[in-house]
């Protein structure tokens, strides 16, 4: 969510429920410049919130000259002071998924992870269940990578790779189109892609090397792990990730406005096989 | 360009001196370049010229930045454009805008009432729901303010909305309950509270059908009898098989007999009245601001208990087939149902003092009754309140404190059985069940029946509530931390995430639900695993599994059973012999 739609967050999300609100969209706002005056970024965003026990995560990221590679974190517990986020460590990114308990809002915290004799996500067998030791500002950190991984994403055409490999915005982006953006293989996941470079580019008729060199959401699974909506007649598409709830994608149609937010409490939910309705 | 110096040469030496040009020729490349240019392509018919001409023009007029990145995209774009006729008779048909569909769905509700000039009823004698607390753009200010909220235009509209649902609709109170995620549309909700007489009408339409219900319940019977038939019928046969032969023959066995089903459905409680517990508000959904308001059915206990085992994502449709295990009895609109009541009775909170017990009495018998409220632990539990006149404005200081002693619910606590009062499934004797009920909450568990169920009596403040998996029920804010004196204190549920409550330090404050109607879970959902298989046949050896005895063992069991060389044997150990060698025929 960029600059100019923070101050504008009720009309654009509040189709979703959660907004930012009055005081923290104007705190932000100017925060956030200053933020991006001193690290010297060409950008700046506001990626979302994250709900704690005692106190709140605010998570804004800016880029100097890379949109998709050269992201960098800050994180803030009052939108004011903000702090850089570490990069996820392998330890935590494996230990965040078992984590039961809530963000409890103090980075400093150290929290204690059970795990269970029959867990198998370790790799390994274990012998009996094992504590390991976890620093919330860690946690933070592999829960932003998780949820950037699956379910942070642009619509395409929005993002542009350069001849010399560089992701820039794309200037010339003016929105999809109505009918195009009801469909699914329109919005692309906003990470390094995982998939081949011509898997991607193979499956659009259309195809554009410049475009087309991030994965599409449609290949997640199971199908229906994502919604689209049109609200306001029409013209506000709105793409939610049903694994992260809170997380919410808008896009204007026809017109280059489109961002992507998270509310929410940082878990992903694996119940959703369960949820949804057979096809 | 590439030029023939020889032909150049030879060209020069035919002409004549004088109209030798001075070479290269600035005028002469041009046009030659130009030419090649505009050499119109043998598959399109564009040519380059014109080409570029348009995208310098494009690039000019629009003055982009870097546009030396995006090059390629302009000029893709400029050729897309001049693939679209100028002439498109597909453009005479006017193709409406997707917001007119809302616009005109919208528009009744946006014209001005008309001023009837006949028959003007005085507003007071129309007996119209209290509106006055539902100033849905003083809530989407307050919303806001708590960083919840649905769009200033989307809350107008429901405030239009819901006047029109009170003019159509037997509605004594009406109240924004909040807003539900589906996958493919969406729950607008509102809760409302019907007419006295209106609940009267229903509850004497209920105990009508309720007097029809046990011919309907004979379906299960018929299906039994039919069994039983076929049992009687086998065991007929069998009878007369053995009749006719009159023999001691084993072959056909005896049939054992057929397994008797002996679980008993446990008796199922029945649903709460219409007006009381559960079924005490009534709902009304619709997916979109200006769609018809449509009722949602009153909640049965089952219903209840049952939600409380599945999760399933709401479609936004109202009649989806539930398909899960257990099987929900209902499709989506009664596990709507049952999610709100859920929801509505974990979460509708109010500042400590706002609502009171009603009393006509003065304010010590007030209190008397309250301590014995407390000490009886929920026997005989209150279940209306009234507004509390008195109402003094708790300060911010105390709405925000951690241990959320200053917050009480307002909504009765939903029992495991799925109701707010305990229904006893087997009264002990007859009417007294009200008082049986009284004297075991008075000291005396288990006298007779199954312990009661108990849940915290109304107005408990939420610092009783348990947390679940060590995840704290509750989180309080304030929606400022630089103008304290404006400030509002906003609570959410961690257990039903999505529920919130603001109060300003007035006396406005509102629950509001905005989410996808599930529960946390602090591990993951796991679903109910089947019961275990039940036993056709008492176990006996007749249905044991057995091993077949070796070759060895069989010539083991012959030589040790051959008659014995000693005459001096009694009759009946020979016959019993005779009789075991019968068997092992049979065996085999």
């Amino acid at each position: 969510m960029n600059l100019d739609s923070i101050l504008n967050a009720l009309e654009i999300v509040g189709h979703h429920g959660n907004i930012i609100s009055t005081e923290e969209s104007i705190v932000l706002s100017n925060s956030l410049l200053l933020l991006q005056n001193e690290n010297h970024f060409r950008k700046v965003y506001f990626w979302g919130r994250i709900f704690g026990a005692d106190k709140d995560y605010y998570i804004a990221y800016g880029y100097v000259k890379d949109a998709l590679l050269g992201k960098i974190y800050y994180y803030s517990t009052n939108c004011v002071d903000w702090g850089l986020l570490p990069q996820p460590t392998d330890y935590a990114k494996t230990l965040v998924p078992l984590c039961t308990t809530k963000f409890i809002g103090d980075p400093a915290t150290v929290i204690d992870i059970l795990i269970d004799k029959e867990e198998t996500s370790l790799g390994k067998v274990l012998t009996g269940p094992i504590v390991r030791k976890l620093k919330e500002e860690d946690r933070l950190s592999a829960t932003i990578y998780l949820i950037n991984e699956d379910a942070c994403v642009v619509p395409r055409g929005a993002l542009f790779k350069r001849s010399d490999g560089v992701v820039v915005e794309n200037l010339n982006f003016d929105g999809l189109s109505a009918l195009e953006s009801q469909e699914i293989r329109c919005f692309l996941h906003f990470r390094s892609p995982h998939q081949k470079w011509n898997t991607n580019l193979l499956t659009r008729v259309d195809y554009n090397y410049a475009f087309d060199f991030l994965d599409t959401i449609d290949t997640d699974i199971p199908k229906g792990c994502w919604t689209i909506q049109q609200c306001a007649g029409g013209i506000l598409t709105l793409v939610k990730s049903l694994y992260w709830p809170g997380m919410v994608i808008y896009h204007y149609v026809e017109t280059p406005r489109y961002g992507f937010v998270y509310f929410g409490h940082g878990k992903k939910i694996l119940d959703l096989p369960f949820m949804l309705n057979v096809l | 360009m590439i030029y023939d110096y020889d032909d150049y040469n030879a060209a020069a030496e035919d002409q004549p001196a004088d109209q030798v040009e001075v070479h290269p020729d600035a005028d002469v490349d041009f046009v030659t370049a130009k030419m090649f240019l505009q050499k119109c392509s043998t598959l399109t018919g564009d040519n380059l010229y014109d080409h570029l001409t348009d995208v310098l023009n494009k690039i000019l007029a629009e003055r982009p930045e870097n546009v030396i990145d995006f090059f390629e995209e302009y000029s893709r774009k400029v050729k897309e454009q001049r693939f679209r006729p100028m002439t498109d008779h597909l453009e005479d048909i006017y193709v409406a805008p997707g917001r007119y569909v809302l616009a005109k769905k919208l528009m009744p509700l946006l014209r001005p009432p008309v001023s009837e000039e006949g028959p003007v009823m005085d507003p007071e004698d129309e007996d119209l729901a209290d509106m006055t607390k539902n100033d849905m753009l003083q809530l989407c200010y307050f919303f806001e303010q708590a960083g919840l909220g649905l769009p200033r235009s989307e809350m107008f509209y429901i405030l239009l909305s819901m006047r029109k649902l009170i003019r159509e609709e037997p509605i004594a109170s009406i109240r924004f309950w909040g807003k539900i995620h589906g996958l493919y549309k969406n729950y607008l909700i509102v809760e409302t509270e019907l007419k006295e007489e209106e609940y009267i009408r229903r509850n004497e339409r209920l105990e009508e059908e309720g007097t029809q219900l046990p011919d309907l319940g004979g379906g299960g019977d018929d299906t039994y009898a039919a069994l039983e038939g076929i049992a009687k019928t086998q065991e007929e046969e069998e009878g007369e098989g053995e009749g006719e032969m009159n023999l001691p023959s084993k072959v056909p066995r005896r049939l054992p007999p057929p397994p008797q089903a002996i679980y008993e459905e446990p008796l199922e409680p029945p649903s709460e009245p219409p007006g009381i517990g559960v079924n005490k508000k009534v709902f009304y959904v619709c997916n979109e601001a200006g769609d018809p308001w449509i009722q949602l059915p009153d909640v049965t206990p089952k219903q209840i208990r049952v939600a409380r085992q599945i999760k399933k994502s709401f479609t936004g449709l109202l009649n989806q087939e539930i398909i899960t295990y257990p099987d929900f009895p209902g499709n989506e609109s009664n596990y709507l149902r049952a999610q709100i009541a859920r929801i509505s009775a974990g979460t509708q909170i109010s500042p400590l003092g706002f609502y009171t017990f009603k009393e006509e009495a003065g304010e010590e018998e007030e209190e008397e009754e309250e301590e014995e409220e407390g000490g009886g632990g929920g026997g005989g539990m209150k279940t209306s309140y009234s507004e509390n006149s008195r109402y003094e404005p708790i300060p911010i200081r105390d709405l925000v404190d951690g241990s959320m002693s200053f917050w009480v619910h307002h909504t009765l606590h939903i029992l495991p059985q799925g109701r707010t009062s305990w229904w006893n499934p087997s009264p002990p004797e007859g009417e007294e069940m009200d008082e049986e009920l009284g004297e075991e909450e008075g000291g005396k568990p288990g006298v007779a029946g199954p312990e009661p169920e108990t849940g915290p009596p109304l107005l408990t403040p939420l610092s009783e509530d348990a947390s679940l998996e060590a995840v704290p029920p509750w989180s309080v804010r304030t929606s400022s931390g630089i103008l304290q004196d404006y400030a509002i204190a906003i609570v959410r549920s961690n257990l039903w995430q999505g529920a919130y409550c603001f109060a300003t330090q007035g006396k406005i404050f509102q629950n509001v639900y905005l989410g996808f109607g599930h529960k946390y879970m602090a591990h993951n959902f796991t679903p109910v695993p089947l019961p275990p298989v039940q036993q056709d046949y008492p176990l006996g050896p007749e249905i044991m599994e057995i091993s077949d005895p070796t070759g060895a063992e069989e010539e083991q069991w012959r030589i040790d059973h051959l008659p014995k060389p000693p005459p001096v044997k009694a009759e009946g150990e020979e016959e019993g012999e005779e009789a075991e060698e019968e068997e092992e025929e049979e065996d085999d």
